[in-house]
């Protein structure tokens, strides 16, 4: 059972007994002030760089400003004792992820030490790689960090942290300059300044991008630095298990990561004196999303595990109109990786939304009817299609000049006529899909977590920037800020730490099941997908973009249902808790982040930013303060919820 | 010529049965293939065309859509390249190297060609 406060809430969910006898000093000190003067708490107290401190019990990370040395006896040494056993391995840091945060911050730390960056497919596979839009930042002389703050915030419905949001808005733009130094190319206008666009939300042009690849071009340049760094070893392929952690009196510290090498079947240790934890979202707890197929939620899950503390989950960004392929005539042969958003610009152009009965629904909404803010568009489709137990809504567009059809939306009419539609002629089936999670662990102002030696950077954080939503273009902001600025305490947590080789044996290693046979291991991964399937149809259908308690407690009970049925399964065709493979632990990484979402959205009594429960459908003062989960009780826990190497004998 | 003959085509199918096509998907789930191979099959006799079979007018029809999406791509080409061989800067958006059209979060997104990136 997680012990989950919704900060602030008259009403907690947990007592003393659920924090680990052994855990968190901090946890138990929280506990005595719950009842008592939690509602009292301020938004100051609580503040991201006080509150973890302050509840958790962590030590403020005190650093000077020590010169650069490069002592490359040092590195070299680190560097050949990892190639002398090959199944362990001893770096100075290790980075999950390799994305724009993993990388920047790899890029940073590796003038210290040595560095694995461990990504689970190929290097460029991240949500990095698919933000096509761009990265904002005050770069204009009549722009200023206070308005890219004020819009931030009311972007994030006043859930923000303020400190956050100042030290984002106020470095963001020398971030862009380093990445420009880097060889990042970004688009300029004939003056051969930048060209910075406006999107929703911003009152500034303030977005830098190059061409319409924003991600890709930063991922690029970034990647080429990082393959030219001779203390930077990208192990690609290799999937994050569990970190590796243990009790230092009150502290939980962390000295690394198990992995699993997909190609080879084998499992890696990596023993590292600091970690950061950069690896992404968590869209496919939902079936339909923008994410690539890596985004599985496996850094939160981890970190979960691990006793990191986890905030703000229910604020999960979707997009109102994803192409539909369950309305395409032709469907796709295989399942899309990530879902085609159709633009609101379709919407702008005049499209109409229609339900499967052809009834024209937005006007019952809104009297902005089709032109109202995203939000309210997105929350009108989950209605219609869950009060009709439908699969897609239609949006036409076909009313307007074939040619200007043609001219704007080409990318759309040619998708669609793969799939044997026109969309000149014929409406266009779209259904939300998830696109960014705004939670995640969370993290101070260096990027620091309550575990110690653990750092996080990017989407998987949860850094109080994005409050209740994310303002457009802020997500690789983020990124770069919060992963350059967990640089200087990795490097004096690096520099206090000793390297103790034996320490690698302190864990039990997972386990490749190489016993089980192929004929379980094939029913094993067929079960698995379809229970991934449920997992996902469940999520949509429960845990929405329209909330209520009841349909989040029926998917709190159904997830636990099945998350035991699949466990079932799978120890009874023989599976063993420290067995791994790819599919097995990428199913108890989405069960953990679907669980994370459920008990947020259900502790969240009030409705804002992207949570929207029908049962308190309005904002409520006393509730704007973050959600935060603590780590779980070892009474009830399921496979999902431990860590591989403390699975009970 | 064939671009003349695309265009010839779908203001056929323009002109002779638009309404045709659209009962069928108004009412029900969008067009199957038999659905729109029977309307088309109406509109080519209609239209006094030789009979032709399923395959190719369906062929005819994606062609049409297909023909002008290429049409689409060649002046933007040619807009881009007659200037004398540089990179133009966007008419529209004042922009060097960056996306040719409209600005792409006029909006509120980030939209190229209809598909949107981020929001």
């Amino acid at each position: 059972m997680t012990t989950c406060i919704p900060a602030g809430g008259g009403k907690l969910h947990y007592q003393v007994t659920d924090c680990k006898g052994h855990g968190l000093q901090g946890c138990r000190k929280t506990s005595s002030v719950s009842g008592v003067t939690f509602n009292r708490c301020s938004q100051k107290e609580l503040s991201w760089s006080s509150g973890v401190s302050k509840f958790l019990n962590i030590q403020r990370c005190n650093f000077s400003q020590s010169p650069i040395s490069e002592n490359w006896r040092i590195i070299r040494t680190v560097t050949s004792s990892c190639l002398r056993d090959g199944s362990t391995k001893f770096f100075d840091f290790a980075v999950i992820g390799s994305g724009v945060a993993g990388l920047r911050y790899a890029l940073e730390v590796a003038k210290h030490g040595s560095v694995a960056v461990i990504t689970k497919a190929e290097p460029h596979e991240s949500n990095t790689n698919y933000a096509q839009g761009g990265v904002s930042a005050v770069l204009c002389p009549s722009d200023s960090v206070e308005s890219h703050m004020h819009d931030t915030i009311v972007a994030g419905a006043h859930l923000c942290d303020e400190e956050t949001v100042r030290v984002v808005c106020t470095e963001g733009p020398d971030r862009i300059k380093e990445l420009i130094a880097m060889g990042a190319s970004f688009d300029h206008g004939e003056d051969g300044n930048l060209h910075l666009a406006r999107e929703g939300g911003h009152s500034h042009r303030r977005i830098v991008h190059a061409a319409d690849m924003t991600g890709r071009e930063i991922e690029r340049a970034l990647l080429e630095a990082v393959d030219k760094d001779p203390n930077i070893f990208v192990f690609e392929h290799h999937f994050a298990i569990d970190l590796l952690t243990f009790q230092n009196g009150s502290d939980t510290v962390c000295l690394g990561v198990d992995t699993l090498n997909t190609e080879t079947f084998e499992v890696t240790r990596f023993n590292s004196k600091v970690t950061l934890l950069a690896s992404g979202g968590a869209g496919h707890i939902y079936p339909s999303t923008t994410n690539p197929p890596v985004a599985t939620g496996d850094g939160m899950a981890m970190a979960h595990r691990a006793e990191a503390v986890i905030s703000n989950m229910e604020f999960v960004q979707f997009h109102p109109t994803a192409l539909a392929d369950e309305g395409l005539p032709l469907k796709p042969t295989k399942t899309r990786e990530n879902a085609f958003l159709v633009t609101e610009a379709v919407r702008g152009d005049g499209g109409i939304l229609y339900n499967l009965a052809m009834e024209r629904f937005m006007p019952l909404y809104d009297e902005r009817a089709e032109l109202a803010p995203r939000d309210v568009v997105a929350r009108s489709i989950d209605d219609q299609l869950k009060k009709r137990n439908e699969k897609y809504v239609l949006l036409d567009i076909s009313h307007r000049p074939r040619e200007k059809i043609l001219l704007h939306f080409p990318s759309i009419a040619a998708e669609c006529l793969r799939h044997g539609l026109d969309i000149t002629r014929q409406p266009i089936p779209v259904v939300p899909a998830a696109h960014y999670m705004c939670g995640g662990v969370r993290a101070g102002l260096q990027g620091e977590t309550n575990v110690r030696g653990l750092y996080v950077a990017g989407e998987v954080a949860c850094t109080g920037l994005h409050g209740a939503n994310r303002l457009a273009s802020n997500s690789l902001l983020e990124a770069l800020v919060f992963a350059r600025r967990a640089v200087q305490p990795s490097i004096e947590h690096m520099k206090s730490s000793g390297i103790d080789f034996s320490a690698s044996n302190w864990w039990p290693r997972p386990v490749v099941p190489k016993s089980l046979g192929t004929n379980t291991m094939d029913k094993i991964l067929t079960f698995t997908r379809e229970v991934r399937k449920e997992l996902q149809a469940l999520m949509w259908r429960y845990v929405g973009i329209i909330r209520s308690t009841i349909r989040l407690k029926s998917a709190e009970r159904k997830i636990s249902e099945l998350e035991d049925k699949w466990e079932e399964y799978l120890f009874q065709q023989g599976w063993e808790p420290t067995m791994v493979g790819l599919e097995a632990c990428e199913m108890r990484n989405l069960f953990c982040c679907a669980k994370l979402v459920v008990s947020s959205a259900l502790a969240r009594h009030e409705s804002r930013g992207l949570h929207y429960t029908v049962d308190f459908p309005h904002l409520e003062e006393s509730m704007r303060l973050p959600t935060i989960i603590f780590p779980a009780s070892p009474v009830k826990s399921t496979w999902s919820s431990r860590q591989l190497h403390k699975q009970p004998i | 010529m064939a671009s003349n003959l695309g265009r010839l085509f779908s203001s056929i199918f323009n002109l002779s049965a638009p309404k045709l096509v659209l009962p069928c998907i108004r009412s029900e789930p969008p067009l199957t293939r038999s659905s729109i191979n029977s309307a088309s099959r109406l509109v080519s006799s209609s239209a006094q065309k030789p009979q032709s079979d399923q395959e190719n007018i369906n062929k005819e029809q994606r062609e049409a859509v297909e023909r002008d999406l290429e049409n689409k791509n060649e002046d933007d080409l040619e807009e881009e390249e007659g200037g004398g061989g540089g990179i133009q800067a966007n008419e529209e958006t004042g922009e060097v190297g960056g996306p040719r059209g409209p600005e792409p979060t006029r909006y509120g997104d980030w939209e190229r060609n209809g598909r949107c990136y981020d929001f």
